[in-house]
């Protein structure tokens, strides 16, 4: 898998781990921002309530 | 049979990774978002409260409550509350509402419990764990800790009478206006805190119940409970 990548980014060495430090900060903005806010309210650290308003 | 085994092992390389970085955020991410998100709902209640005319002082010291103040608008901060026992410094904005959107941004209060010093039952709900851990201490509280809390035109001092109360999440009679368990028997007016327990679960809830013990305008200073 990220063997693939490495082959498919261009350039040459340098240029492909600029590439794929710029991909990595990508992904884990991505994550940061739009995937765990959506996934953590399904863990049970939200539920301080006493009626689940 | 080797191009199996090296992508069997980069997916397991990556949901480790994945799992790590989601226990960053949980931890340390959501105490960083929430820091930043109540200090500027603080800001936001202190230029609200620059903003409000000097009303004339009512005699100093009365316990008698002010009048009641206009509906909450639902997720905005209204009030600040100290509780010297949780820290010194510990202070958080309280919004209204308890949607789990709001109580990313500070403590919320239940909608359709008591205002803040008028008789029923002034409840509000906090993070135990996460999103700045504001309840973290919440079993340290004892009876005769004061939970100080001021709407820019007075404070309210309440005193805890009942210590942490362990119940079942869905008990919502903890925040009636005369709560059975909390050994009130008249009406009068009363403070809840609830938040979750244990620490990481959510299969019950801590409650601690108090008091008003007085209210005063902010011109006549801090109360008691906050002088060091």
């Amino acid at each position: 898998m990220y063997g693939w990548i490495w082959r498919h980014l261009p350039g040459n060495v340098w240029l492909k781990a600029l590439l794929s430090i710029v991909l990595t900060l990508a992904v884990v903005y991505v994550l940061f921002q739009y995937v765990f806010p959506w996934a953590e309210p399904l863990l049970p650290f939200n539920d301080v309530t006493v009626n689940d308003q | 049979m080797r191009v199996i085994v090296r992508t069997v092992s980069e997916l397991c390389i990556t949901v480790g990774t994945l799992i790590v970085l989601f226990v960053v955020y949980v931890l340390f991410w959501t105490g960083v978002k929430a820091d930043t998100e109540m200090d500027r709902q603080v800001d936001l209640l202190q230029d609200q409260w620059a903003r409000q005319p000097v009303r004339p002082t009512s005699a100093a010291g009365t316990t008698a409550s002010p009048k009641p103040p206009a509906p909450y608008k639902d997720a905005k901060p209204f009030a600040l509350m100290y509780i010297p026992r949780l820290g010194f410094t510990w202070n958080k904005p309280v919004l209204e509402g308890t949607r789990t959107s709001t109580l990313k941004k500070g403590l919320g209060h239940y909608a359709n419990t008591a205002q803040l010093g008028q008789k029923g039952n002034f409840a509000v709900a906090g993070h135990r764990r996460t999103y700045g851990d504001p309840f973290k201490d919440f079993p340290k509280l004892r009876a005769g800790d004061a939970v100080v809390l001021t709407d820019g035109a007075h404070w309210y001092t309440y005193v805890i009478d009942k210590g942490p109360y362990r119940t079942l999440p869905a008990d919502v009679q903890v925040i009636d206006p005369v709560p059975k368990k909390s050994g009130y028997t008249r009406a009068g007016r009363y403070l809840t805190l609830t938040t979750c327990d244990p620490e990481w679960g959510h299969s019950h809830r801590l409650i601690v119940w108090g008091h008003l013990e007085s209210t005063k305008p902010v011109e006549s200073g801090k109360p008691e409970a906050l002088r060091r």
